[in-house]
């Protein structure tokens, strides 16, 4: 019986560790739009002729209202991301195209875990979250081909259908840091990777609405 | 209490600074617009819309040969002027108006705004 209690005891402490570890990101963020770094990009062949061939009047699927990466989702500044942290769930909803991200928390080991995805948006994988030590973890593939960022001189960064990212969120006082490491054999010959800092806010989400005719590139008449 | 709450009043001035940068992210701006030179266009208010991701003008422009040309005026969300502050009903169609901006690249007659100034002389900022 001592056993039992005392082995009872230590899952519990484990699951009581294991809790107090997990970092607490929930609430209100906006990129404040100074504080990106993009790491060196070394581009393979494809990933080259890819990238000089980008045309930003045509290739930029926001123009369609479309979210191409969670790079990209992450670039847009001066919109408000609220995350909801779940016991089996983490919650991102972003303003930018109103996208509503819901990943399950999963165990990394498991051989297919459950994957979550955003309708309409195949850029933007399937993903599966969970937390190590004081950083929570969400890892995308099955990832449509398509453009990593179609911003700055960023713009038209490739994307294949090998393309994996591992986000990774980590949070000191009120600032949110998302290192995205991507991982594309395809396109680049070494992983890139991409910092984006959001401090937290008091601004509310808002609705985006956006539409594609709107959204388009407007000439004038 | 709601956590938010708790962010220092530092902070808040922080997220407030970021606006002072060109809020226009969605077409990037410095891939559609160059940031390198002002440029300055005064017409007639035709169209506005207020929108996410790009709200814009439309501006009935009279040339020096006296005919009449578009120009369309780009700015950033309507959701982040709205946090920005940056008062819509200022503007009017059929209003006279002077933007100042940088010229669209490989668009001909397009901008991005950084300032507009009424005709009282009022500048407004995004």
């Amino acid at each position: 019986m001592r056993r039992v209690l005392l082995a009872a005891l230590c899952v519990a402490g484990f699951a009581t560790t294991a809790h107090a570890q997990r970092p607490d990101l929930s609430g209100n963020w906006i990129a404040n739009g100074g504080k990106t770094t993009f790491g060196q990009w070394h581009l393979t062949e494809e990933g080259e002729r890819r990238f000089k061939a980008y045309d930003f009047k045509r290739d930029d699927p926001a123009l369609k209202c479309i979210g191409t990466s969670w790079t990209r989702v992450w670039l847009n500044p001066n919109v408000v991301v609220r995350i909801t942290q779940g016991g089996d769930f983490v919650r991102l909803q972003y303003e930018w195209m109103d996208i509503d991200r819901r990943v399950p928390i999963v165990d990394p080991t498991l051989k297919n875990p459950k994957r979550s995805n955003i309708p309409g948006m195949p850029g933007l994988g399937y993903s599966a979250a969970w937390y190590d030590g004081n950083a929570l973890v969400i890892e995308t593939s099955d990832i449509e081909p398509g453009y990593v960022s179609t911003m700055q001189e960023w713009a038209g960064l490739p994307q294949s259908r090998m393309m994996r990212t591992i986000e990774r969120f980590t949070r000191t006082g009120d600032l949110l840091t998302i290192q995205i490491t991507h991982v594309d054999p395809a396109n680049y010959r070494d992983p890139l990777v991409v910092t984006i800092t959001y401090p937290r806010t008091t601004f509310e989400l808002m609705d985006y609405g956006c539409n594609p005719e709107d959204a388009s590139v407007v000439e004038p008449r | 209490m709601d956590a938010t709450r708790k962010m220092p009043r530092w902070l808040s001035l922080v997220s407030l600074l970021a606006f002072a940068t060109p809020v226009a992210a969605h077409h990037s701006v410095p891939v559609n617009f160059d940031q390198s030179k002002d440029i300055t266009v005064t017409g007639t208010l035709t169209e506005i819309k207020w929108i996410n991701p790009h709200s814009r003008f439309r501006l009935d422009v009279k040339q020096d040969d006296g005919t009449t040309v578009e120009w369309l005026v780009e700015m950033g969300a309507i959701n982040t002027m709205k946090r920005a502050g940056f008062d819509t009903d200022k503007f009017m169609v059929g209003d006279t108006l002077t933007i100042i901006g940088w010229p669209g690249r490989g668009r001909d007659r397009s901008m991005l705004l950084r300032t507009a100034v009424l005709k009282d002389g009022t500048r407004l900022t995004p």
